[in-house]
């Protein structure tokens, strides 16, 4: 490595003030863009992106960036607030963010986002600085079956964000698993389950799925309860935020969570195909399988925050390495990226590295920069967006409901995604109130397709033979790992059952 | 408490319901046509997933029959489950009521437009959950959709349908 081109490349970046203005007004746009359900960070890149056509290679990489990690960020805002995730890369925020902010501790759970995002992030700047093209090739080593057994490593989790009931949380699994068939089948192209109906051909879109599920159930929830007398309109946040970033013994709570997220979120980047929305969950399950207190979890504990944040911030450096070293996007916002860099005449690839290598440096400052960006526009915001629970609840649950119904229609700009949102808001307060969890559907939403094209690509090349995955042997690791999360979880909930009764018989003492 | 009121009885209903749900589904599986030269096809995934939702429904019957026959008064399962009668209960009514809004709200999405039909959908929920004053309630009826349309109209570039309001767009257009 040549420190001393790496360090000038540096200097350069964080020396120009095009640049920096550019980065930051890229971050505060991503941040605002993902907090918006429906908005996510692809879209705002793809929507910036003309206005980046005048300008050198570098700022207009950092404007780009800048969007790319404050969007990452900027979704969590709503996933704990509002309990819809602004981006899908957010959907695992919720588990513990929104418990969080119904505590009373949205503050505290909107600097932990922050703080996590901003560490995930430079973790991943700085793997990808240091070891990309290390990376890149064990990522480029994922085939059908490794992919697979990823995912199934991803589904793993289900059982410890099942809640009390194993079966009703597997119910809620395959069902989702059984939505994401519906739709063109992307290996054969048949219709399954699309009943005529011509919207329903590319299937269900995640997103209206997703803020329907979530925000929309809650708000049907909300007016149920307080029409039934067992919740105030007049309720409302008296947290008062002191500090915009996490204190000292928090910080030291949840350094672990963070170093594993972001190492996991850059791994999963740089495969191509697996984004922050995998990243998380993975995350999510591989933290709360090492945790000592497995039970915690989903409650409303800043480690759950860390964990997923890191993860999916971590994801933006991850993803620029196969772009980079190998000319191969990991995700939607670096093919975009991807389009940038051939417009300026820069074609991404092993050469770049010999040919470009002081652009390279530029890149992973920009990408730095960006970080640093996201955590200042988060900071100065934290107040601003920790207002919002503020608000009484009979103001809040009619402003989230058409802020939610328009999120659901921006995303393909289709009425059918509005209904969509609000069956899927009727199902999920059914399921809410006949306490089926909602988490295994949102985990088997992200990861069944990933599940299904993989098997059925594994099983092609292999005539069919599910048994040549033992000539897989990352895929073997990734089924050996899932194995344990699940027994680990099956013991801990048993734990948790025990403990639970025990406080019930004490209780009726 | 009736048997029929409790945790357990609903689990039961609900288990009933699941199953229709999957016989529908199966059944559905038979249309989709197959693949020629295809390891796995079309329909083996979702079917895979129907007997995967069945293998868990019929454990939460099994349960659900097991809890009502021997249930004690201090099972989990044995406490009031969530009502869904709609005559008795008042909150139900109104989550009905919310439901039926939001589908008139989806019907008139394109026609009506965003903004208009959101400040009546977000002026009713406000006044059905306690918002009295009526100056309250029309600034946060009209002005938050309006913002979020302007929001996404001139800062996101997303077309989002004006219909009887389609005035504003041709007044912001020419500013």
């Amino acid at each position: 490595m040549d420190w001393s081109l790496l360090f000038s490349s540096y200097g350069d970046v964080f020396g120009s003030l095009q640049v920096i203005l550019m980065t930051f007004i890229g971050a505060a746009g991503g941040v605002l863009l993902g907090a918006i359900p429906g908005m996510t960070a692809t879209m705002g890149v793809a929507l910036l992106i003309p206005f980046s056509f005048g300008m050198d290679l570098i700022p207009s990489v950092g404007l780009l960036l800048g969007i790319y990690c404050g969007g990452m960020y900027g979704g969590s805002i709503s996933a704990i607030l509002i309990h819809a995730p602004g981006t899908p890369a957010a959907a695992a925020t919720l588990l513990d963010g929104y418990p969080m902010a119904k505590k009373g501790e949205a503050g505290k759970a909107l600097s932990v986002a922050m703080f996590s995002s901003f560490c995930g992030g430079v973790i991943g700047a700085l793997i990808m600085t240091f070891l990309s093209p290390m990376v890149a090739k064990v990522a480029m080593k994922f085939t059908s079956a490794e992919m697979l057994m990823l995912a199934v490593f991803g589904l793993s989790v289900i059982i410890s964000i099942s809640g009390k009931s194993i079966a009703k949380g597997l119910i809620s699994a395959f069902f989702g698993m059984l939505l994401c068939t519906v739709g063109v089948d992307p290996t054969y192209s048949r219709q399954r389950f699309t009943f005529g109906v011509k919207s329903l051909k590319g299937g269900l879109s995640f997103i209206p799925v997703l803020i329907g599920l979530f925000a929309i159930a809650e708000v049907i929830a909300g007016v149920e309860r307080i029409i039934a007398g067992r919740e105030s309109a007049q309720e409302k946040s008296t947290e008062k935020i002191t500090r915009v970033l996490p204190d000292g013994k928090t910080i030291r709570k949840i350094t672990p969570n963070i170093l594993s997220g972001g190492i996991i979120g850059t791994f999963i980047g740089a495969i191509p195909g697996a984004g922050g929305d995998i990243a998380v969950f993975v995350s999510y399950a591989f933290n709360k399988g090492i945790s000592k207190h497995p039970e915690k979890w989903g409650t409303g504990i800043p480690n759950g925050v860390a964990a997923t944040e890191s993860a999916n911030n971590g994801c933006s450096g991850g993803a620029m390495i196969p772009l980079l070293s190998l000319g191969v996007p990991g995700d939607s916002v670096t093919a975009i990226l991807l389009g940038a860099f051939i417009m300026k005449g820069i074609t991404p690839g092993p050469m770049m590295y010999v040919s470009e290598l002081p652009t390279v440096y530029k890149v992973f400052a920009a990408l730095m920069l960006a970080n640093l960006c996201m955590l200042i526009v988060g900071c100065l915001g934290v107040r601003i967006f920790a207002k919002i629970v503020s608000l009484e609840k009979k103001v809040l649950y009619p402003i989230i409901l058409i802020i939610s119904l328009l999120g659901a229609f921006s995303i393909n700009k289709n009425v059918f995604d509005v209904g969509v949102c609000v069956v899927f808001g009727v199902i999920g307060w059914l399921m809410n109130k006949y306490e089926f969890p909602l988490s295994p559907i949102l985990l088997a939403l992200i990861l069944g397709p990933m599940c299904e094209q993989n098997f059925v690509r594994f099983m092609d090349l292999n005539n069919g033979n599910f048994g040549a995955i033992v000539h897989y042997p990352i895929a073997i690791g990734f089924f050996v790992v899932a194995v344990a999360v699940v027994i680990i979880s099956l013991l801990n909930q048993r734990k948790i059952n025990k403990t639970e009764k025990a406080n019930a018989s004490m209780g009726m003492e | 408490m009736k048997k029929t009121q409790t945790k357990a009885f609903s689990n039961l209903v609900v288990s009933l319901l699941l199953a229709a749900l999957e016989i529908f589904a199966w059944v559905q599986t038979g249309n989709i046509k197959t693949a020629k030269n295809a390891a796995v096809q079309p329909s083996t995934f979702p079917r895979i997933m129907i007997v995967g939702m069945a293998v868990f429904t019929a454990i939460l019957l099994i349960q659900s029959v097991h809890k009502l026959l021997r249930m004690k008064d201090d099972d989990p399962l044995a406490q009031k489950a969530e009502s869904m009668n709609f005559i008795k209960d008042k909150g139900v009514l109104a989550a009905l009521f919310v439901i039926a809004l939001c589908a008139l709200y989806v019907w008139g999405f394109r026609s009506l437009g965003y903004v208009f039909v959101s400040m009546i959908l977000s002026g009713i929920v406000m006044w059905l959950i306690g918002v009295r004053k009526p100056v309250q309630l029309v600034l946060i009826a009209v002005l938050v959709p309006l913002g979020m349309w302007l929001v996404f109209y001139k800062l996101l570039q997303v077309n989002i349908p004006m219909g009887v309001l389609q005035f504003l767009r041709d007044l912001v257009d020419k500013f």
